[in-house]
């Protein structure tokens, strides 16, 4: 597997940033020369998802963790892409391996939040995401991210009056409710 | 009634990426369900377009024969879009159903124009159901499951589940007979037992109004399997009911 050098990596970036539109072209470039590099296939999937590509985003962030199995960050966001397409198995099958990072990692921590959220177990989801927030010194973008969801759990949570068990007379009485004849 | 508590899963999904997941796995996976659930997502779109034509139509013609066109014209627009464009396929199906339904209009002998399309949808389930052995064991007991697969099939027509093509709804008034609604309630509760393919014809027969020819298009399969699948579950939910 021939890589990227950093130097061209870091061009790459660097070009992203200024935004001209044209960044998949030039991941695409940067691909046909390393067509094995998974932080290329990674960073074309994020374009991707960005623009609102969302099918090929997903090939393009399966295409990086294919190369790249411990490749943890790329491995957690393809999760996330699945989590947030509604596909929650595949989100979790992906993120299977990262249970292998050592206890108290904030990937590890990020995915037992969201494994709780996904179970509706939500004041343990959100101890989770808080405290893999706290532990996450290395990219913080997706603390950004983590505290967006907690945030909508807060606003959820807050307006349930615990009243989520309907009675099978208020259950009966709205089915009639719609009537129009 | 109280709307549906929102889930962990519902904070989280996308509305564009989880309907793109679905035409990711009806388009590149060959996936029958997620075309069914996309089918199900538009249909509201089918039926107004019909609903349109029906209004500017200038002969008699059946709003279920419109929904029908319209069912058509939204089963090709499924094939045909193309989800890695970026168009929205509200936009793309719309003229292509419109197109079907006024197609569809001309096609229309005066003699199909009679035949309502409910009644069509009859003599095809009828004709699913039998025919009755020429020599049964028990010839009355034949004849009465087949008369209680018929009254089944307009309990399921019935059901309230959805609202029917005139946009009336049909569901009991809280006069009608307890029994009544206890039975359409164990229907429904039965329907949800039902194998996935079975299910699926029933659901899209019954509730949608789709003919065999269209359930056989939307889930891959040929109308004779769907003529069966609809035998075995009609067969199916009588036995299960028996036992309520």
């Amino acid at each position: 597997m021939t890589l990227c050098d950093d130097i061209r990596l870091q061009e790459l970036m660097t070009a992203i940033a200024a935004d001209k539109g044209d960044e998949i072209a030039q991941v695409d470039r940067a691909l046909a020369d390393f067509p094995d590099d998974p932080r290329l296939h990674f960073l074309r999937g994020s374009l991707l998802a960005a623009i609102g590509r969302p099918i090929e985003a997903l090939s393009a962030l399966k295409a990086a963790v294919a190369l790249a199995p411990d490749f943890a960050i790329a491995r957690f966001q393809l999760g996330f892409f699945q989590l947030t397409s509604g596909e929650a198995g595949d989100a979790l099958s992906t993120w299977g391996p990262l249970a292998l990072l050592p206890d108290g990692h904030y990937l590890r921590t990020f995915v037992a939040g969201l494994t709780y959220l996904i179970r509706d177990e939500f004041a343990a989801a959100v101890e989770q995401l808080r405290l893999g927030i706290a532990t996450n010194e290395e990219n913080l973008p997706l603390n950004r991210d983590m505290q967006l969801i907690i945030d909508r759990i807060s606003e959820l949570t807050a307006g349930d009056g615990g009243d989520e068990t309907m009675s099978a007379t208020s259950l009966l009485l709205g089915q009639f409710s719609g009537r129009s004849n | 009634m109280k709307p549906t508590r929102e889930t962990g899963l519902d904070i989280v999904t996308d509305p564009v990426r989880a309907e793109a997941s679905l035409w990711r796995r009806a388009r590149f996976e060959d996936d029958s369900r997620s075309r069914e659930t996309l089918f199900n997502r538009y249909i509201v779109l089918a039926r107004s377009v019909a609903a349109r034509h029906f209004g500017w139509r200038r002969r008699a013609v059946d709003r279920g024969d419109l929904e029908q066109f319209a069912y058509e014209g939204l089963l090709q627009a499924l094939d045909r879009y193309d989800p890695l464009l970026g168009v929205p396929f509200g936009a793309y199906a719309r003229p292509r159903i419109a197109g079907n339904v006024a197609d569809g209009m001309k096609r229309m002998s005066d003699l199909d124009a009679q035949l309502s399309q409910r009644q069509r949808l009859r003599q095809e389930r009828m004709r699913s159901l039998g025919p009755i052995e020429a020599a049964p064991a028990d010839p009355l007991a034949a004849l009465a499951d087949l008369a209680v697969d018929l009254a089944l099939g307009l309990m399921l027509e019935g059901t309230g589940m959805v609202e029917q093509a005139d946009g009336v709804d049909r569901r009991p008034t809280p006069y009608e007979g307890l029994a009544w609604r206890q039975t359409q309630a164990a229907i429904a509760a039965e329907l949800e037992r039902l194998p996935a393919n079975e299910g699926a014809v029933i659901r899209q027969h019954y509730h949608t109004g789709l003919t065999f020819a269209h359930i056989a298009d939307l889930l891959r399969l040929t109308r004779g399997r769907v003529s069966q699948l609809h035998k075995s579950a009609i067969e199916r939910l009588r036995r299960r009911l028996r036992h309520h």
